[in-house]
Parts: structure tokens; sequence; C-alpha cells
């Protein structure tokens, strides 16, 4: 991770300057012209490419970088919108000072004037259930009680177990927004630069693992709708939380490439847990001539030790100065 | 005598070299099922079924290093996997580092950290790999520590930055799928006995299938800053055949976290 951050460091201090002379005053070149949603639309009669066995062929590497947030800010939070506004949204809306930032004014971005991921009317996720928001509660409580205890109160992040964007669902982790996609035959994989994890997807029909096998990144297994890849993951773990699910999540993405340069990549979650009905949510990812870089997360970890550490230091220095008041 | 016991001996060394060249004729006879753009179809799920990853060299059992495991943690024998000998050829300035790396294994070795393994090393620890294979692009996915390498096929393109588990280009050669590996950096090691390399390393990796549940796997290691010459390990490589056989999760990290961070906590853990 610190690798490829500190060899971006130099086009960051260029982007700084350029921040200062106006240059972003319009939408950043990196961002495409025609709107996904509008591919989608004037491509009725594309077909995608095929696989040498006659599948969609989705490979090649694709970022999933975008502007858009997951759901729609609240009305009257200051801001100005980027595209034309939705009926029945605010046509005064923040988005997303970070567009600017390190990664998105360098990776491409699907031009995507809505203004939500979210499908659903309001653009907003679905009320979690009463026992949803007592769990959420109590884990805060419990992470703000003990955050700097040990490793586990970390977010997995910071442990380099797992970015909180892998999912699934997948969502841009912010930075290194870079998915490759490779097709063999009855297997999609696909490999997250955060943080190298490939899924391997088997689209064989194969029934999902035994329920008392359970996965960070539960079990998924995909099959072809037409040219669509339809990908279905349980067997999830009680360690993470997709908005505040719990391991019976249940995630059904839903992969179409509706151009050359156009992947588009919905999911639907529910959660009897957490939900009382599912909710969907879409995006576009843009096809890049970039790498795949290797993210060693692991093995350049001082982070954790230097956080831990120090909490014991600041711990040590108010049991000191507790002892000195005493005196 | 003497006569008639060499010219035995001499039957019998051709006859051992008759059995011998047997497999030989074999695997080159065999042919691999074909993708459909032609090439040999190596997809599935592969492990080795051999000690490499304790140590490349023969073997025999040995003590473990961890009292508590007890016999779990023994050193398995093993015949090595080193072509035409049993030595690593070391530099003799680089014999000390080996040195050091055996009586620090426990502590240094990248495994017991949950590292990324580096090639050739990947390919024999003792979990599954597996290969997803497309024209232009070979996805190897590990099951250790989730290590993934994404081997190019098109024309070959030249390493942007060192990594734990290098630069991969592929060609083929028949059936065999070549994989030439630069961009290495010099943090992981052969095996567990504290075999190392430098950021010189090129290994060049051969694959190729011998039966249809079986492939032979060759990597030629070359480092002029660690070996006085290029050496080679091989191995077969054995495939999954079990009903529905997938790679599951081996994220490692959770299992290191105490081992790593345990003097850091607020309370030691309660059980450790």
């Amino acid at each position: 991770m610190h690798y490829r951050f500190r060899a971006l460091l130099p086009a960051l201090c260029s982007v700084a300057w350029l921040g200062t002379t106006g240059a972003f005053a319009q939408a950043p070149a990196n961002v495409a012209k025609t709107t996904a949603a509008a591919k989608v639309t004037e491509n009725k009669a594309w077909t995608p490419p095929r696989t040498a066995d006659g599948k969609p062929d989705l490979q090649g590497v694709w970022s999933n970088a975008t502007n858009v947030p997951l759901e729609r800010p609240a009305e009257g939070r200051g801001g100005r919108a980027r595209g034309p506004a939705q009926p029945g949204t605010a046509a005064d809306v923040h988005y997303d000072l970070s567009q600017y930032g390190l990664d998105r004014a360098h990776s491409k971005v699907a031009e995507d004037d809505r203004t939500s991921l979210v499908t659903t009317p309001d653009g907003r996720i679905p009320p979690r259930l009463p026992e949803a928001q007592q769990r959420a509660a109590a884990r805060a409580a419990f992470t703000r009680e003990h955050q700097w205890d040990g490793p586990e109160t970390r977010p997995l992040s910071e442990r380099c177990i797992l970015w909180p964007s892998e999912g699934p669902p997948m969502l841009s982790p912010g930075y290194n927004s870079n998915v490759q996609i490779v097709q063999g035959p009855g297997y999609v994989v696909i490999e997250q630069e955060m943080i190298h994890d490939a899924r391997i997807i088997p689209t064989d029909g194969r029934p999902h693992l035994a329920a008392n096998v359970r996965q960070w990144m539960g079990d998924s297994t995909g099959h072809w709708e037409g040219d669509t890849l339809v990908v279905d993951t349980t067997n999830f773990t009680d360690k993470t939380a997709f908005q505040g699910s719990t391991d019976t999540l249940h995630v059904v993405e839903r992969f179409t490439r509706v151009a050359n340069d156009t992947l588009q990549y919905e999911f639907t979650v529910e959660d009897p847990h957490t939900w009382a009905q599912p909710w969907s949510a879409k995006t576009f990812w843009t096809k890049t001539d970039d790498h795949i870089y290797e993210y060693a997360c692991q093995e350049g970890n001082h982070g954790m030790a230097n956080n831990l550490s120090g909490a014991r230091a600041v711990e040590r220095q108010a049991e000191e100065a507790a002892r000195k008041q005493s005196k | 005598m003497r006569n008639q016991f060499q010219t035995a001996g001499t039957a019998g060394v051709w006859a051992l070299l008759a059995l011998a060249a047997l497999p030989v004729a074999a695997q080159t006879a065999y042919r691999a099922p074909r993708m459909a753009d032609g090439h040999a179809n190596l997809n599935g799920i592969w492990q080795v079924m051999n000690t490499a990853n304790w140590d490349l060299r023969g073997h025999a059992a040995a003590m473990g290093r961890v009292v508590a495991l007890g016999s779990e943690d023994a050193m398995p024998p093993g015949l090595g996997v080193i072509e035409g000998g049993e030595e690593i050829p070391y530099l003799p300035a680089a014999m000390a580092k080996r040195e050091q790396n055996y009586n620090n294994r426990l502590k240094d070795d990248p495994e017991v950290k949950c590292y990324l393994p580096g090639v050739p090393r990947a390919t024999y620890m003792p979990y599954p790999f597996q290969i997803v294979q497309s024209t232009k692009t070979i996805m190897f996915s590990y099951e250790y520590a989730g290590a993934v390498r994404v081997i190019n096929m098109d024309k070959p393109t030249k390493s942007p930055a060192d990594s734990w588990m290098g630069w991969s280009n592929g060609h083929w050669e028949g059936d065999t799928l070549v994989i030439d590996v630069t961009g290495f950096n010099e943090d992981s090691w052969l095996d567990r006995v504290g075999d190392y390399h430098s950021d010189a390393l090129h290994v060049v990796e051969r694959y190729t299938p011998r039966s249809a549940e079986t492939m032979n796997y060759e990597a030629t290691i070359e480092d002029s800053k660690v070996f006085s010459r290029p050496w080679k390990i091989s191995m077969p490589l054995y495939r999954h055949v079990e009903k529905n056989a997938q790679l599951l999760e081996f994220k490692c990290v959770e299992f290191v976290e105490e081992l790593l961070y345990g003097p850091l906590r607020k309370k030691p853990r309660a059980n450790p």
C-alpha cells in the first residue's frame, strides 16, 4: 500500500498546484464525456464481444471509481450539483471533494449524473430494523470503549484483512479503484487491487458451501442470464457488516458489459436481521489500460504496531501524570 | 570374472536407462486437452505432494521448531526437488545470510508472518492454487494468504515496480506454459530453512501437462547476487479431483496478530 502511495506523491503535488490555478473549474479530462446510462439506452443493439467459448467477454482491467455517492445526500447539505438534477432531488448537492483528490483525478471515472448509486425512489438505503439499530449502537459503543485495546478492535482495513469496499457487494475503495476480470472455462475471476483478493466464481451450477463454512467474503457462485453474469453470495461471517448487516446477508450481483469501455454493475442485498426489504444499487465501471499493482498490505503494515504502541504510550503518560498529581 | 561383472553391470545400466526412458517417452507422448483457442488446457486446482516448503534439499525427518506442537511441527522427510544435486549453489559471501536465516527462521520466515510467498515458493506451499486460463491473461490464485498473479500472455511487458509475487510474462512452447518472472523484491524466502534470494532474482517456470491429472513443474532460479550459477527445481503437480473442489479463504493475518502485536495489547490475551 505504502509503495504505491509514495509513488503517487509527486503526482499529488502537481494536482495541488493545478488546483490553485483553477484548472478544475470544469469536469476533469479523465471523466468520460458520455454518461454510462446514456450508453445503456443508446447501445440497445450493441452486443458484447465473446470469449473463445462463447460467453460474453467481461475481461480486462476496470476502474470502479465513481463521483456518485452511495446514498443521495440529505436535503440542504450545501455544495453544487455537477450534473442535471433529477426530479425530486436537491438541486444543490455537495458531492465529494475527493473527486479532485489523489485517485479520482488520476483514474478513469465513468460519467454518471445520478445523485445516488442506491436505486430506491429516495436514493437512500431503507431504514434498519430495530434489532439492527440496537446491534449497530452496541457495536459503536464497544468500539468507542475498546478501539485501542488490540488488533481485533481496529478496522479490518488497518488490520490488512479486508478493505471495506471489497464486499461483496463491491464498491469503489476511493483509491486504487481497479478491478481485473479473467474468464476461464466454467469460472470468472475478479481480482480487486484493494487488497489483492481474487474472487473465483464457478459458473457450473454447483451449490453453495455447507452452512458451517463461513468466509470473510462469503461464498460466490455464478450463472449467465443472457449477456449478464449473475453472482449469488452467501456464507458470510458475523465479523463483517455491510451497512450493518449480519452473517445472514445475501448478495446478488449482476455484471453486464453495456459498451466496449463500460461495465454496468448492479447489486441487490437482503438480510432478514437488518432490513425489512431488499434494496439495490447500480454503478458503472470504466475500462482502463492500466495494470493492477500488487497491494502488499500486511507485509508493510507498520501502522498497526505504531498505533497500538502509541496508545500504550498515551496510557503510560496518563498514569504518570496521575501519579504526579497525587503526590 | 571381473569382465563378466562389467558386462553384467553394463547390461544392467542399459536396462535401467531403458526403464528411465520409458516415462519420458510417455510424457512427451501425452497431449493435453485443448482450450477453444487451441492452447493446452491447464485450468484446474493444483497442489504439490512433497515437503519442498520445509527444505528444497533432500532431508530426513527432524525435530520441529515449537516444542509445544510435538510431532505436529516435526519436519516430515523428503527426497528433495533440486535437479542434479543436493546443494544450492550459494556464492561464498551469501552463505552467512542463509545461516542467519536458518538460526532465526522461527522469527524471520515470511510465512510465519503471513506475508506473500513469492515465486517459486507459492507453487509448493502446502495449499492448493487455481489456474484460470484465458487467451491473453492467465490468473494464478493461491489459497495461502490470497496471493495472486496475473500472467501476461500478450506482448511481454517490463516490470513497473518490484513486488513480492514478481512480474510474469508467459508464452507457450508446445503444450508447456513458460513464465518468465522478474521484478522481485528481496523479501520472500524459498523454504522454511532460510533459503533466500535477492532483488536480482529471475525465475523461469515451466508447466507441462503429463497426464489428465498431473503436470510437471520446473523452475530455473537465477540470481547473480546470491548464487554462482542458475539452478533448477522440479516436481509434479497434482490436480484436485474431488467433486466441487474449490479454494477456500486462508486469510492468515488474523492468525498472526497475537504473534506480531500481542505485547502491544492493553491487556494480554486471555487464551493465547
